[in-house]
Order: C-alpha cells, then structure tokens, then sequence
C-alpha cells in the first residue's frame, strides 16, 4: 500500500509526540521481548532459579504477534493527514498501553507475582505514557498500571489464580504476607507516581517551549512577509521615478541639444559662404563660436548620456552584433584625422569577425573615444587597433606611441571630468568615464597600461567583452510588479 | 535627368530649414519645406518629389511613423530620403525606408548637398 502524500500543513507538537509515540513503541517492543527472554534464560539456567519458562515463552510469542498487528497499523497511521492522525493515534496509543500493560501483569504472574524486582518495570510505561501525553491522561493510566499490579497481588493473594514461585530467589510464602504484599504495592505505586509527576512536568514544559519557539517564528515570519512587502514597494516607487527621470532626461537633452545643433549649422552655412564672401576676421571668430558651442553639445550629449548607461536603457539596443563592423565604421570617420596629424593608424582584425552581444552604436562610441584619444596624444608613429577573440571573451586593443600616461593619472583615468596633468587637448574629460560605463553596462572590462608592454612606450587601452549574453541591467523585460 | 529637381525638406526646426533650403535653392534645387511629419505627407502626396530630406524627431508625427505612412502609399514609397539624426538616436535601430541615407547633425551644409547629389545620381541611373 503506497502512502498517501503528506499534505502541506504542520502537526502540532501535540501531534508530533503522539506519533512518536505510536512508531516508537513498536520497535521498543521488539527490544523488550529480546530482553524478556534473555532475562528468563539467564534467570533460569545462570542463576538457576526455578519456574516454569513455558508460559513467559508463550506470552512473549502473543506479543510478538500483536506488535506485527500494530505495526501493520502503524503504518497505515502514517499516511493520514495531520488532523486526523490526533484522533487515531490516540485510540491507536490506548489500545498498545493497554495490551502492554496487560502484558507485563501477565508476565509477571508467571515470574513471581511481587516477587519479582521487575515489578518495577510498570515505570518504563508509566513513563514512556508520561511523556507524550497530557497530564490528566498519563495519571489515568499510571492509575491503571497500578490497579492491575494491585488486582494481580490481590487474585494471588486471594489464591484466586496460583501464584508462581520464584525458586531459590525468595521465600514461597511473601506473596500471601499481607504486610510484605502492600509494602511493594505502595512501594510500586510511590514510584510510578512520582515518575509521572517528574516526567509530566518536564515534558510539558518542554512542550510549552516548543509552542512559543513556533509562535516566535511565525511571528518573526510576518514581520520579515510585511518588511518585504514595505520594500517591495518602496523599489517599485523609486523605479517608478526613475523611470521618469530618464524620459524627462530625454525631453530636457532634445530641448538643449536642438537650439545649438541649429546654430552650428547656421555658422556652418555662413563659413561655407553661402551668404556671401566673409572676411578673415569674421571667418575667425566664426570659427571660435563654432568650437565653443560644439564643445558645450558634446558636454551636454555626454552629461545627458550618463544616467541613460547607468539606468541601463542601452540594454535595449542590444543585439547579437560583428566586431569588426563597429571597429571598421569608427575607424573610418577618424582616418582623415590621423592623416592630418601623420600618423599610421593600423587595424589588425580577425578574418571572422567575433560577434558580441550589445549596442553597435555605443561600443562605436567606446572605440572612437579610445581611437580619437590615441590619435589626439600621440604626435608621431602609429595608432593600432587589434580585436583579438578567446573562448569566453572578445578583446580590443588601442595601442599608440603617443605621451603616455603619467603613473599618478593611471588609476584616476576613467573617473569623471578626469583631465590628464599633461592635457593638451580640450574636451570635458568625460569620454573615458562614458566608455568605462559602456563597456561595463556590456559586462565587459576596460583598463589602461602605459606604457605599453610590447612597444615600452605610449598607451595601450584593453576593452573585453564576454561572449555569452550578458545585460548588467536586466531592464528589458518591463517590470509591473517588482519582487526580491 | 529632369530639370530642376524637387527636393522635399521636412524638419521642425526653422533655422536648419533655412540653413538647407538656402544651400539646396543655391544648386538650383527647387525646395519645398514642411515642419511637421503630417504636412510633409500631404505635401509629398501633392508635389511628388524626387528626394525627400526628413529629421527623425519631430513633434506631432515623428519620422518612424512618417516613414511607415510613406511607405504605404505607392506613389511615395519609392522615392528616396536621406534621414537627419541627432547621434543619440537611432543608429541603433533600423531605418524602415526602402532607400536610406543617414545625415547626423550639426549638419553642415557641404555634406548635405553631396549627400544630395549622390543619392540623385544614383536614384537616376536606376530608371
């Protein structure tokens, strides 16, 4: 017979001690009989007392045979539903102390009545019944175990049943002494009872603790279900604002943004000359307004660009994407740069291009920054720009021959607003801190050596990228309900 | 190759049409301008031009939808169109014009006119 799956609820440790009490009593049994039989032999054959085996042999196969009938039982408790296993049990448990208690009287008849030391042994029920079940109830069957040792005592007494002699142990004729029979009874009732007491309060101060630990933890449960929930709700505010931020971020960057973009290209047409021939010193300062509105755009894009990495909008332009492509697109718009300035700009590629997973338009960004800062420091040799690809990673090198990077500046380098101690060239000092937030929003790593390992001059800037999927901030699926 | 070819510029911001419509009229292009993605659908529909020019963020119809509408009118949706981007839109996404060209702003008229010229020449030798 299969057993039925526990259902989902507890049992009360009232619950959980009357099973306890049902399974191990069927193995003691076992134990016991074990023992009565060892004892018997001993008795007889060791210390050759005299009575007759047959009987304690014959009692102890009877309960054998009921113990197999109770652990058919048992079992059969085992699959009930807490709740309804209180009930059973309890029946379950009377019907073994009952049969036990009965037991050992019988037993104890045909080893010498209240002769036999063993008597004491009703304590172990008395105990065993102590510590499972409820006060009033363990004094009721300690009660019992006490009227049957007494009504034994008594029908031998009375010379109602025969009483056995423990041969060569004690006298034949302390069974028919008044005195000597109420002195064990009182004596057997003495300790029972006082086992009953000790055990009762113990075990039921036991149980009263174990009820308060379960009520401590459901209260600390609760207080920790209600915390959650409080902060719970307090991240779905705050990605609420923030969600807001970000589009009014988007607002305020086209409203900033267009006023200029529109201006530069009004100073543009002009210095193109399509309004007419402009002198030098008009061409000049045009120029000048140029520079400045243009560096104040670029301050503005890279400002308005940071909350927008970090909040982890560009996970959604993210696709699987050729390395190649980006390096080759950024390289292109820089190549007349470095012409002007004379150097080799070198691009060493795989012939397959590695594919990662990101935004082409942000990782062009990063290269262009790194490519352009290699280009705007060095003032003689090469640039290089290697994509090299591993198992788990892609990786891009710049490496120029340029001025390099001072140690002090080597740790601060991607930090915001960083300007070099030998800057020469303008710019917010953003860029680097923008590509750091970038490559790290693709799960990558960014870092500057300088000089160079190979070369032992100039800067090397190293960019990884994992090959597998990886978003940092995993906001691409909506998120209406936020949980921990 | 027609004479005086029509250039459609549809943009919100007046300066930068001014800006275009002048370096355009200057290659003897004929312009005609539009501020927004509705009157540059109707003005399409009406002119039939052989280029149109259209800035991506506009207020009351943007260019994705502009270009959605463009492509599902038959007599629009060959034409060709050079797309004006700020650098932080779109290069990320793919531009749903049949032909495309992207110009990203600051725009410096130079550009515009060679992109211009190219992509006519091209348009033209397909025919």
């Amino acid at each position: 017979m299969l057993p039925k799956e526990q259902s989902a609820t507890e049992y009360t440790p009232e619950e959980r001690a009357l099973m306890f009490r049902v399974m191990i009593w069927v193995s003691l049994r076992w134990l016991a009989i074990v023992g009565i039989v060892i004892v018997t032999l001993v008795a007889t054959k060791a210390f050759h007392i005299g009575f007759p085996t047959l009987p304690v042999y014959a009692t102890c196969a009877a309960i054998a045979l009921y113990n197999l009938f109770l652990l058919r039982q048992s079992q059969r408790l085992k699959a009930e539903e807490p709740g309804l296993v209180v009930k059973k049990a309890e029946t379950f448990g009377n019907i073994q102390t009952f049969l036990d208690l009965a037991a050992l009287t019988v037993l104890l008849h045909f080893t010498g009545g209240i002769e036999n030391p063993f008597i004491s042994l009703y304590l172990i029920h008395t105990i065993g019944i102590s510590i499972v079940l409820p006060k009033r109830r363990a004094y009721e069957l300690t009660t019992l175990a006490i009227l049957m040792a007494t009504l034994l005592a008594f029908l031998e007494y009375a010379e109602v049943i025969p009483h056995v002699n423990l041969q060569g142990f004690v006298l034949p004729y302390r069974y028919s002494e008044l005195s000597r029979v109420s002195g064990v009874l009182a004596a057997l009732a003495a300790l029972v009872y006082a086992g009953t007491y000790v055990t009762t309060a113990v075990s039921g101060e036991l149980r009263r603790r174990q009820r308060e630990v379960v009520k401590l933890r459901d209260q600390l449960l609760e207080k920790r279900a209600m915390e959650l929930e409080q902060t719970s709700r307090e991240i779905a505010k705050l990605e609420e604002e923030r969600r807001h931020f970000v589009r009014f971020l988007g607002v305020v960057a086209h409203d900033l943004q267009s006023p200029l973009v529109a201006t530069l290209s009004v100073l543009s047409y002009i210095l193109d000359g399509y309004t007419g021939q402009i002198t030098d010193g008009q061409r000049d300062l045009m120029q000048r307004a140029v520079r400045r509105i243009d560096g104040l755009l670029t301050l503005i894009t890279d400002l308005l660009d940071i909350p927008r990495i970090e909040t982890g909008q560009i996970t959604r332009e993210m696709r699987d994407i050729s390395l190649n492509e980006v390096i080759k697109r950024s390289v292109e718009g820089l190549d007349s740069l470095s012409k002007q300035k004379g150097l080799a700009l070198r691009v060493e590629l795989p012939q397959i291009s590695p594919k990662v997973y990101g935004s082409s338009r942000r990782l062009q960004q990063v290269v262009t920054n790194l490519v352009s800062n290699a280009i705007n420091y060095t003032h003689e040799g090469m640039v290089l720009v290697r994509a090299t690809e591993s198992d788990s990673e892609v990786r891009l090198e710049v490496i120029d021959s340029g001025i390099g990077i001072s140690p002090e500046d080597l740790p601060r380098l991607f930090t915001d607003f960083f300007r070099g101690s030998n800057v020469e060239i303008k710019g917010t000092g953003l860029g680097l801190s923008i590509s750091k937030r970038i490559v790290e929003a693709h799960g990558g790593r960014i870092w500057a050596e300088s000089p160079d390992p190979e070369t032992n001059k100039g800067s090397k800037f190293t960019v990884t990228l994992p090959k597998k999927r990886i978003a940092v901030h995993p906001e691409k699926e909506e998120q209406t309900q936020v949980g921990l | 190759m027609k004479q005086r070819p029509k250039i459609l510029v549809v943009d919100d911001d007046v300066d930068l049409v001014t800006v275009m419509r002048g370096a355009l009229e200057s290659k003897s292009y004929e312009v005609i301008v539009a501020y927004n993605g509705k009157e540059g659908l109707e003005k399409a529909k009406k002119e039939k031009p052989d280029l149109v020019i259209l800035d991506i963020l506009m207020p009351v119809m943007d260019g994705f939808t502009f270009a959605d509408l463009f492509n599902k009118e038959p007599s629009l949706a060959k034409i060709p169109v050079i797309a004006l981007t700020s650098f932080s839109e779109s290069l990320g996404q793919p531009f749903p014009f049949e032909v495309c060209e992207y110009i990203v702003k600051p725009l410096k008229p130079k550009e515009l006119i060679a992109k211009v010229e190219e992509r006519l020449k091209r348009g033209s030798s397909q025919t």
